[in-house]
């Protein structure tokens, strides 16, 4: 017992504090240092931008989740939007060109919206709503497409094959990642919507009581959620050329880790869109880098497992969170 | 300040008025009538969907097919029970598919299968039984002993139990020969296929432990009021370790009734099947805060969620609309059946 | 018996219990009385083993007793019946009796249902209460529920052949006068196998149940008696016992009120909770509301914060009739709330003091339509200065501060929104003596500077020391009204008459 009272301690300094806010970083350079010193191949500078492109989807989708997880929910439709974006993008770029993309992201914004609007006016707990609202946009997903994958073909093809290029080396994948990043962090951080998330997620009883409209801020919030999920799937559709509602399955899990392990609190208030930067990165060099490593490719999910469970009880912040359920 | 022993008592009606002696039970009837109602509603939900079913296509109250409803609902039902445990904890179990998974992978790679020359038969059965109750067990020891969400505790035990499933199974699928164990799936007894007698004795187990053990009870009192449970001596950490081994238990089960249907079994074989239990839990009406519900609403909302699949093939209803269905089922049973006065903060 | 030695107690750096000595004789029903804040739960809490003293030890039959939980103390005979109750309402009545108990009706961990109800219903009958043992407990009225609750507290009986103390904390404060007949009868029939320690506000309650009376005040015992060597106007002196110590509420700094009405009601009413509620609150006014538990003042002060929608009456904000349905309306209408729960719907306890200080109004700091942070920081050190908070700088959170600071940061939200009503509801709870001066001098600071408000407060002192004006509730009507300016101060005994 007290071998494990000593490791409990250990852990619970790692949760308070500066130290707290230090963790994830650290984490990260830990995982790369460990990594490159087992593969040096691993630290070249068109591996990291490799690892860089694959994050931006999983970084967009966990962006959007930040903002749901923030305000003391969470988003479990991201997946489906994601992908029926993806389908509503393949079916609609011959017809519409570049406008398939605003169609494939106002799908998200309303699905998002709805979302809200089932937690808020039904007093659904968002598990739930989301939970319910993801199943009628993924059966949405497989009526749009008829179940099957839908490619984008080659005269649509010009209307993508933007995505897939590098602007002076960067590419254009992260530079859409990094500017939904900066964009949900000035939100988060500037506006009069970011600061009500933040009191709505760390204090909803006070926030009310301040005279800050709850239902409205969180009705936008799962908005915001939404059409994040929707650019993640339409990143995604022109990456794969393809769009199917199955395109983003198994990425909802991965987003809401990529979430907590980056340090945001699973009960909300506390966080933000740069600590998921740095969740997605973990989660996506732990991915990358068991190959590197040389873990056995059928053992990849095991160490992943892990690996998540020791990060989440280093960057988790106790002290915020009353009952541990 | 004082009070005057002469003063007839006139309280404003903010609670129910006390009076011991008129009402000699001491109960307060409005709350009673609302409580029975909204326990009763998924059992109305359901007896409206399948005469409207019936009403559409008699062919649905064919004994054949009630025995085929009976049959598909059977590792559902399996799952949901374990899944239900947990939510009544109040917590929430992510492990399902993976639980499921590896207690199938032991079991087709322990009984006679085609890939190896094992044949132990029931043993097997009890080792992926074991195995499952393991993984809930450690599910429980991460979740209290680290102290993380219990979201994140089982996100990272799902991919433990499903990796080393795809670390054992490479990737490929493994047929069950043993026919002791195929017949849990093909074999009938009384019309029924065993796996409907397996599921039904599963549920009738999760019954008494809901009801009449120990265990049972704290589950569901420290899922109602952790704090004050604790305050009348419950270990909680052992309650919870113990929930969540009694959930791997189950899953076991069910991943071996899965095997023996699917007469094979492979990585993925659990998937999509937490997006269902839960959905079964929810539908149920048992509440996601815990302490409320149980295994027998449990067993109504697999039921109507099987019904309802059933029925969608039936009256030739697009599959690609059942999730959709099932969405919106999700959100009409918890917008009829939350106990919304009690709730001010919804997250 | 059970003695408490020198027991004292501090939470967060602000002592509840100083060197306090109590002690349970066997088979007598001791009485705790004092104002909120005294000690009493504390106490309570101490000796039911919930707590554990920071200093002093308890003693059992002379022996010294260490609790660490309250499972140690069931097992010595400590029960307590708690005042917010401590039954798991999705339970059965007889499994919360024998909650944690049921081992001795189990076999093989099957609980065999049958023995538990026949002895929960045994239970319930040696207090002669007839409650259905199966039923949900969420269904019992609360006086119900706290007969089970005595009942549970009762079972320590069988695991113990020793005397039992059960401990009452304030249970008599939602029931009615038939109940709390039952109650007292049960009590004295009980008094042979159990001493009794039973905490009341209500002190006629008390001198009629106990044999001895200790009286606490600001965390210590300040006197003991018999209870048949005092009387309740004696008790209530000693409990209050400051002596008309004007200064205390800074009395010399009451100005008259203007003439300029702030805020009026009337006919203001919230169907079966209050009725005809007409008030004027003035400009610089200090309005206070006195009343029990049950009068309907908490609700009134609830309906103008905009927390409990008015469902008749008339309610105008400077003239301009208005109706709050939200705490948002309220705070457009320029209505600040200070409420009781200041951790919960006070402040966000996470988020720094400066971002608590601008959340009523973002506007002040927003500049080029995004938060000027710099601005906020140098508003939020302003505040700090002008309100003497202590805190190192405004970027900590709110919950290191203490509660006196954190009030001050709720009345600085208020005042930088520039609320020209504001509503305290018990400004003073939790607070030590130094705090709670510092919010008597700022209160009449705002007074001064023209603010028109509401006052709720823990104790009629305060409530008398502090306004202008005292309104008297009373089952939800208004039922006196005083004038209480400068020098002509009522006395509280004229204010308890109509208050119950």
């Amino acid at each position: 017992m007290k071998t494990l009272d000593a490791f409990r301690s250990l852990l619970s300094a790692g949760s308070t504090g500066w130290l707290r806010n230090v963790a994830p970083p650290a984490v990260l350079l830990v995982l790369i240092a460990v990594i490159g010193i087992a593969s040096p191949g691993f630290l070249r500078a068109d591996t990291l931008l490799v690892i860089l492109s694959d994050t931006a989807v999983l970084f967009v989708l966990a962006a959007g989740a930040t903002f749901a997880i923030l305000i003391g929910g969470i988003d479990l439709s991201i997946q489906s939007v994601a992908s029926l974006a993806s389908v509503i993008l393949a079916q609609l770029l011959p017809r519409l060109g570049l406008w398939a993309f605003v169609v494939a992201i106002l799908a998200g914004v309303a699905s998002g919206f709805a979302s809200g609007l089932v937690h808020v006016r039904l007093r659904v707990p968002s598990f739930v709503a989301t939970l319910a609202t993801g199943g009628v946009v993924a059966g949405l997903g497989l009526l749009a497409s008829n179940g099957r994958a839908i490619t984008i073909e080659e005269t649509s093809r010009l209307d993508t094959t933007w995505m897939n290029q590098s602007l002076d080396g960067v590419p254009v994948v992260v530079i859409i990642a990094i500017a939904a990043g900066v964009a949900s962090f000035l939100a988060l951080r500037y506006t009069r919507f970011g600061r009500r998330c933040m009191a709505v997620g760390a204090g909803e009883p006070a926030a009310w009581a301040v005279g800050i409209n709850v239902d409205r801020t969180k009705i936008l919030a799962f908005t915001v959620s939404g059409a994040l999920a929707a650019l993640a799937g339409v990143i995604l559709a022109c990456r794969l050329s393809s769009g199917s509602p199955n395109l983003a399955n198994q990425t909802l899990l991965p987003a809401i880790a990529a979430v907590i392990v980056g340090g945001t609190a699973i009960t909300g208030g506390l966080g933000g869109v740069e600590r998921t930067a740095v969740g997605a990165l973990i989660i996506s060099i732990v991915r990358i880098g068991m190959t590197f490593v040389g873990v056995d490719i059928f053992a990849e999910q095991m160490v992943f497992g892990a690996v998540l469970i020791g990060a989440v009880s280093v960057t988790i912040d106790r002290s915020k969170i009353a009952i541990i359920k | 300040m004082t009070f005057n022993a002469n003063r007839v008592d006139s309280r404003p009606p903010l609670k129910p008025p006390s009076d011991i002696a008129s009402r000699p039970r001491g109960v307060a009837l409005s709350s009673m009538a609302s409580h029975r109602w909204r326990a009763l509603a998924p059992l109305f939900v359901l007896v409206v969907l399948a005469a409207l079913i019936s009403v559409a296509n008699p062919n649905f109250l064919e004994v054949r097919n009630l025995i085929r409803i009976a049959n598909s609902a059977s590792v559902p039902l399996t799952l949901a029970m374990g899944t239900t445990f947990i939510i009544l904890l109040g917590s929430i179990d992510l492990s399902v598919e993976g639980a499921v998974s590896l207690s199938a992978m032991v079991l087709v790679l322990l009984a006679a299968n085609n890939l190896n020359d094992n044949n132990y038969g029931w043993a097997a059965v009890a080792a992926a039984v074991a195995a499952s109750t393991v993984m809930g067990l450690a599910s429980g020891v991460i979740q209290t002993m680290l102290r993380i969400p219990s979201f994140m505790a089982t996100l990272g035990t799902w991919f433990i139990g499903l990796g080393f499933s795809v670390f054992m199974l490479g990737g490929s699928a493994v047929r069950l020969v043993d026919p002791a164990l195929r017949g849990l799936a093909l074999s009938r007894f009384l019309g029924l296929p065993f796996a409907v007698w397996i599921a039904a004795a599963a549920f009738a187990f999760a019954v008494v432990i809901q009801y009449y053990t120990r265990v049972g009870r704290h589950i569901v009192a420290v899922g109602g009021g952790e704090d004050v449970a604790e305050l009348s001596g419950i270990n909680l950490v052992r309650v919870r370790i113990a929930a969540f081994g009694l959930a791997g238990f189950f899953y076991g089960i069910a991943g071996v009734l899965a095997a023996a249907q699917l007469g094979q079994s492979d990585a993925v074989i659990g998937d999509g099947r937490m997006f269902a239990a839960v959905t079964a839990v929810v539908v149920g009406g048992t509440s996601l805060t815990g302490g409320e519900g149980g295994v027998v609403n449990t067993l109504i909302g697999v039921i109507i969620v099987t019904v309802l699949s059933n029925g969608m093939i039936l009256l030739g209803i697009s599959p690609y609309v059942q999730q959709t269905a099932q969405g919106l089922m999700i959100i009409a049973a918890v917008a009829l059946t939350l106990d919304r006065t009690r709730l001010k903060i919804v997250k | 018996m059970l003695a408490a030695v020198q027991i004292s107690k501090s939470f967060v750096g602000v002592p509840a219990l100083s060197n306090v000595d109590v002690e349970v004789r066997p088979s007598e029903v001791v009485g705790l009385i004092g104002e909120n804040g005294a000690g009493k739960s504390t106490l309570m809490r101490v000796l039911a083993g919930t707590h554990r003293p920071d200093s002093g030890s308890l003693t059992l039959d002379a022996k010294p007793l260490r609790l660490r939980n309250a499972r140690d103390a069931a097992v010595h005979g400590i029960g307590m019946v708690f005042q917010e109750q401590s039954l798991l309402l999705n339970l059965s009545v007889a499994e919360n009796v024998y909650f944690g108990q049921e081992a001795q009706f189990a076999r093989f961990g099957i609980v065999n249902w049958r023995r538990m109800n026949l002895a929960a219903r045994r239970q319930l009958e040696k207090i002669g209460v007839d409650i259905d043992v199966t039923t949900r407990t969420s269904e019992l009225t609360f006086a119900a529920r706290q007969m089970v609750e005595l009942a549970k507290a009762l079972t320590l009986e069988e695991s113990t052949q020793r005397q039992l103390v059960i401990l009452l904390d304030e249970p008599t404060s939602m029931l009615g006068q038939a109940d709390i007949e039952t109650l007292f009868a049960r009590v004295r029939a009980l008094k042979a196998r159990a001493s009794f320690v039973f905490v009341s506000h209500r002190l006629e309650e008390v001198l009629k149940i106990s044999d001895r009376v200790y009286v606490m005040k600001d965390g210590r015992v300040v006197a003991e008696h018999a209870a048949d060597a005092v009387t309740a106007p004696r008790l209530h002196e000693i409990m209050v016992g400051r002596g008309l110590q004007s200064e205390y509420y800074k009395e010399m700094k009451q100005e008259s009120p203007g003439a300029e009405v702030l805020l009026e009601t009337s006919n203001l009413g919230v169907a079966r909770i209050f009725r005809n509620v007409d008030l004027k609150l003035h400009a610089g006014e200090v309005v206070g509301i006195a009343g029990v538990v049950g009068s309907g003042r908490e609700e009134v002060t609830r309906c103008v914060g905009g927390f409990l929608p008015q469902t008749n009456g008339m309610l105008s904000v400077a003239g301009v009739p208005t109706r709050i349905v939200s705490p948002g309306q309220a705070v457009k209408a320029g209505i600040g709330y200070v409420p009781r729960e200041r951790r919960v719907e006070g402040l966000v306890m996470f988020l720094s003091i400066a971002i608590n200080i601008t959340l009523a109004n973002l506007d002040c700091v927003m500049s080029h339509g995004v938060i000027d942070y710099r601005r906020e920081r140098n508003l939020a050190v302003d505040w700090i200065r002008r309100l003497r908070i202590k805190a190192p700088s405004p970027d900590i959170a709110c919950r290191n501060l203490s509660g006196g600071n954190q009030q001050k940061v709720v009345l600085a939200r208020w005042m930088n929104a520039g609320s020209r009503i504001l509503v305290l509801d018990h400004p003073t709870r939790g607070l030590d003596v130094g705090a709670k001066e510092e919010v008597y001098e700022l209160v009449r600071e705002l007074s001064a500077q023209g603010k028109g408000i509401l006052l709720i407060s823990d104790t009629l002192e305060e409530t008398i020391g502090l306004a202008h004006t005292v309104l008297v509730m009373r089952d939800g009507e208004i039922t006196a009204r005083f004038d209480a300016s400068r020098g002509r101060k009522p006395d509280q005994v004229e204010l308890l008459r109509h208050m119950v």
